[in-house]
């Protein structure tokens, strides 16, 4: 064998050994994936109980009612251009992302309604583990999003552009 | 100096060790890392799902490879492979404006950006060394100049 397909032959081996060992090690994993988990989010209920993925009806009561905190997750731009009212924007890019002192004051059992684009956007959800990790334990997040509540034609606030 | 035993053994160690780190903390949370992937916005779930079980452990049996110095050129190919392919992907999501974790070293992760290309560049630097300057793995004849 020449030495660049000695060299290709093992670099292929490696690959196959991983497929390998990575299926077998991961196998629960693996098996429920087959079986049709983790086809939207990857995200285990189990692993933050006290989140909650919710549809557009309960997102618009808990808005209505007024007592869940509702955040945006969308970058500040998106945020400006319409969102909920009430909604404070929180862009849960994945760096260096902290809850703000002012939402870590807000009592430990109070709903949080948290939402995105929509469709498949996951910043909402990053910002509900982070929220989850800082000890909130009611968070429960829109997962149709922006984009839904908008085409619902419900209620939407802008931030004025400035002079 | 490339040609020196223990410059290259050097080069080895710290590639592989770094390689066998950054899999070993994604093989210990494959979903966190399949999310990782999925930020990137370039590939679907399911996609980004089997990444996520077969990448660590790319990155965990090439840098073993290289650190034992078994299929030393083999995973040498994989490694500068794989170091191309992060260098790429991190100059698209920068050009895209997208704000994604790189997802490179678990916790120690950070935003994608220059910082993560120049120290995939330094990597692919040794992982090229590595690649042109080391045996294959059968014993060849020495061709070296003998020395004093």
């Amino acid at each position: 064998m020449s030495d660049a397909r000695r060299v290709l032959a093992q670099a292929a081996a490696l690959v196959a050994l991983s497929v390998l060992v990575g299926a077998a090690v991961h196998f629960p994993l693996v098996g429920r994936f087959a079986r049709g988990e983790f086809r939207e989010t990857f995200f285990q209920v189990s692993d933050y109980p006290g989140i909650r993925l919710i549809a557009l009806a309960e997102a618009e009561d808990l808005w209505a009612g007024g007592t869940a905190v509702v955040l945006d997750a969308r970058a500040e731009g998106f945020y400006g251009q319409g969102h909920v009212p009430g909604a404070r924007n929180l862009p849960a890019d994945a760096s260096g992302f902290d809850v703000p002192a002012a939402i870590l004051e807000v009592p430990k059992d109070r709903t949080f309604v948290l939402y995105c684009e929509g469709g498949d956007c996951q910043s909402s959800l990053a910002l509900a583990k982070r929220l989850h990790e800082a000890g909130f334990r009611d968070v429960r997040v829109f997962t149709g999003g922006w984009s839904e509540w908008r085409a619902a034609g419900l209620p939407e606030e802008k931030v004025d552009a400035p002079e | 100096m490339l040609r020196n035993k223990g410059v290259l053994l050097a080069f080895r160690l710290v590639l592989g060790g770094l390689f066998v780190y950054a899999g070993a903390v994604k093989v210990l949370d494959p979903l966190d890392f399949a999310q990782n992937i999925r930020n990137y916005q370039l590939v679907g779930q399911s996609l980004s799902f089997i990444a996520a079980i077969v990448l660590p452990w790319l990155e965990i049996l090439a840098g073993l490879a290289l650190i034992l110095g078994v299929w030393r050129r083999g995973a040498a190919l994989v490694v500068t492979g794989l170091l191309v392919f992060f260098i790429v992907l991190t100059a698209v999501t920068m050009v895209r404006g997208l704000d994604v974790d790189c997802g490179c070293f678990g916790s120690l992760s950070r935003k994608s950006g220059w910082g993560v290309i120049l120290e995939d560049l330094g990597m692919l630097a040794l992982g090229l060394v590595l690649l042109v300057k080391e045996r294959t793995g059968t014993r060849t004849r020495c061709t070296c100049p003998p020395t004093r």
